[in-house]
């Protein structure tokens, strides 16, 4: 079902086929700025505590990759305000599906797929630069830090949400932690001071996501235990999912 | 004249009402300062015989100008009252008022921007001037870059609002304003030094940089600051900052015009 109604959304957003192409290439190179700071500092220096301009890249590519997929799919709870605004949650409500659920189908963002494409170029371009011995734990590895990534900003997003129900109004802190978040871990989280890697690796969890599991990948450790690290996330993933349902419980309609 | 001033005025105290808003663009500001100080520690540290084209506390205040002034000078405002009006045709009612539609809106766009930067910049100042040493704001080179600072500066908002009203207005001929407006922002956000400051760009850039008018907005007045750039250097750039906003404002004056004599109005 929610196939299907990606599907559907795909076809609406193709009927402005002209808007879609601007739109796209404007994407690609909005998202194009984050590479080019990372290379062009790379010009200057040649590493950043030991990490070089690849192994960066990799690091970006990965927390890149989960947000642009959760923007592109997960749209609906990214504009969760608007759903309370205009009292289509409402309508939601009656529905036999649940809540989440209906909102992740109600809308994609399919101009964003874009940033997804760029993100894998690089990733695939870092990786083959990288010259990494491959064997299965370091695919393993890989798909983990992916998937996590992923779940992450889904996580995020629905934090926000729930914040909704109090403020109905959305909330400029959620820029702070999903945009500012992510402009903190395109680089390894351990180039910054304490304070800041332990918000976030212990409260937000992207250190778990794209530092300690790449330290692993990169065969600076060989502690297994970095291998499992994405799944932290999953910690992370039971506050938000759980206060998002004490929100829908004491959800008021703004009336219509 | 008058007419635009009390206009002017009426702006301020409606934008006034934003103070929420203000507050949660402190901290956004104030966040991204701290990480981008960091990340450059980070890099100076870990390269300390490398070549660098900016030392550190300069670098550092650049960054802090960068965020303290972000709503001043930021390249990719949209004006949603105007984009409306382009698109649901009410921008007709505008060719019927005394003013200059042009000048109107102008003096909104540089209004919201000064209201915006006021209540915000102060708190990053302070706190930027109180940090301690490597995170610091620094002072100004001189008296002399102080004043091209604030001079520059000045100009940067009026040019960045001059050359906003063109792009607005050229989505009047294409409808669609989402890909233009992130488009030409982009563009701007780069050559302003806005990602990095340009001394760090490859050197092929920085000569494309110099034939834009992008780098009068925010390198120019946040490197006279530190005296990266000089005084003697300095008034040179400002005959540059000064003729970009002429050009700037010509080129939107016209172009406005043009378009609202082509102007279809789409059904009442």
């Amino acid at each position: 079902m929610f196939f299907e109604s990606i599907k559907m959304n795909i076809k609406s957003q193709l009927e402005y086929k002209s808007s879609f192409i601007i739109n796209s290439i404007s994407q690609f190179f909005i998202f194009f700025t984050f590479y080019f700071m990372i290379i062009a500092l790379f010009q200057k220096f040649n590493n950043i505590r030991g990490f070089t301009v690849y192994e960066v890249l990799l690091c970006f590519s990965i927390i890149q990759f989960g947000f642009a997929f959760t923007e592109t799919f997960f749209r609906g709870i990214d504009r969760f305000e608007d759903l309370i605004i205009d009292g289509r949650l409402d309508r939601y409500l009656v529905r036999p599906r649940g809540i989440l659920f209906q909102t992740l189908c109600s809308e994609i963002d399919l101009v964003k797929i874009f940033r997804i494409i760029q993100a894998l170029i690089i990733m695939v371009i870092a990786l083959i630069k990288l010259d990494i011995t491959w064997n299965i734990l370091k695919v393993m590895v890989l798909i983990f830090m992916m998937i996590a990534s992923i779940l992450i900003f889904f996580g995020l997003f629905v934090l926000t949400a729930s914040y909704c129900f109090i403020t109905v109004q959305g909330l400029e802190v959620k820029n702070l932690l999903t945009d500012g978040g992510k402009n903190l871990a395109q680089y390894p989280i351990s180039i910054y001071r304490k304070g800041v890697v332990f918000v976030f690796t212990f409260i937000i969890p992207y250190g778990f996501i794209n530092y300690y599991p790449l330290l692993y990948f990169l065969g600076k450790t060989n502690n297994i235990l970095y291998l499992f690290s994405p799944f932290m996330v999953l910690l992370f993933l039971i506050p938000c999912l759980l206060s998002f349902k004490i929100g829908l419980k004491h959800y008021n309609s703004v009336g219509s | 004249m008058k007419a635009y001033f009390n206009y002017f005025k009426l702006r301020v105290i409606t934008n006034l009402q934003y103070r929420a808003a203000a507050l949660a663009g402190i901290s956004t500001q104030f966040f991204f300062g701290i990480t981008y100080i960091m990340l450059y520690l980070a890099l100076y540290e870990s390269n300390t015989s490398a070549n660098v084209p900016m030392d550190l506390q300069s670098l550092v205040t650049y960054l802090w100008l960068q965020q303290s002034f972000f709503a001043l000078i930021y390249p990719f405002l949209k004006d949603q009252d105007l984009l409306k009006m382009i698109k649901n045709g009410n921008l007709a009612y505008e060719l019927i008022r005394p003013q200059s539609f042009y000048f109107k809106f102008y003096i909104k766009m540089i209004s919201e921007r000064l209201v915006a930067a006021s209540l915000r910049c102060l708190p990053i100042i302070i706190v930027g001037l109180l940090l301690p040493s490597p995170y610091k704001l620094g002072l100004p080179a001189s008296v002399e870059s102080f004043l091209l600072f604030i001079v520059s500066l000045s100009l940067s908002c009026l040019l960045v609002s001059a050359l906003s009203m063109i792009i607005h207005i050229i989505t009047l001929f294409t409808i669609d304003s989402r890909g233009i407006i992130s488009g030409y922002s982009v563009i701007a956000e780069v050559f302003m030094g806005a990602v990095i400051p340009l001394p760090f760009f490859p050197n092929f850039l920085i000569k494309i940089g110099n034939y834009l008018p992008f780098r009068f907005i925010g390198d120019f007045p946040y490197r006279v600051y530190s005296g990266s750039i000089s005084v003697i250097e300095g008034r040179n750039l400002l005959f540059g900052s000064i003729s970009w906003l002429i050009i700037a404002i010509i080129v939107g004056y016209l172009i406005s015009k043009v378009a609202l004599k082509k102007a279809v109005i789409q059904g009442g």
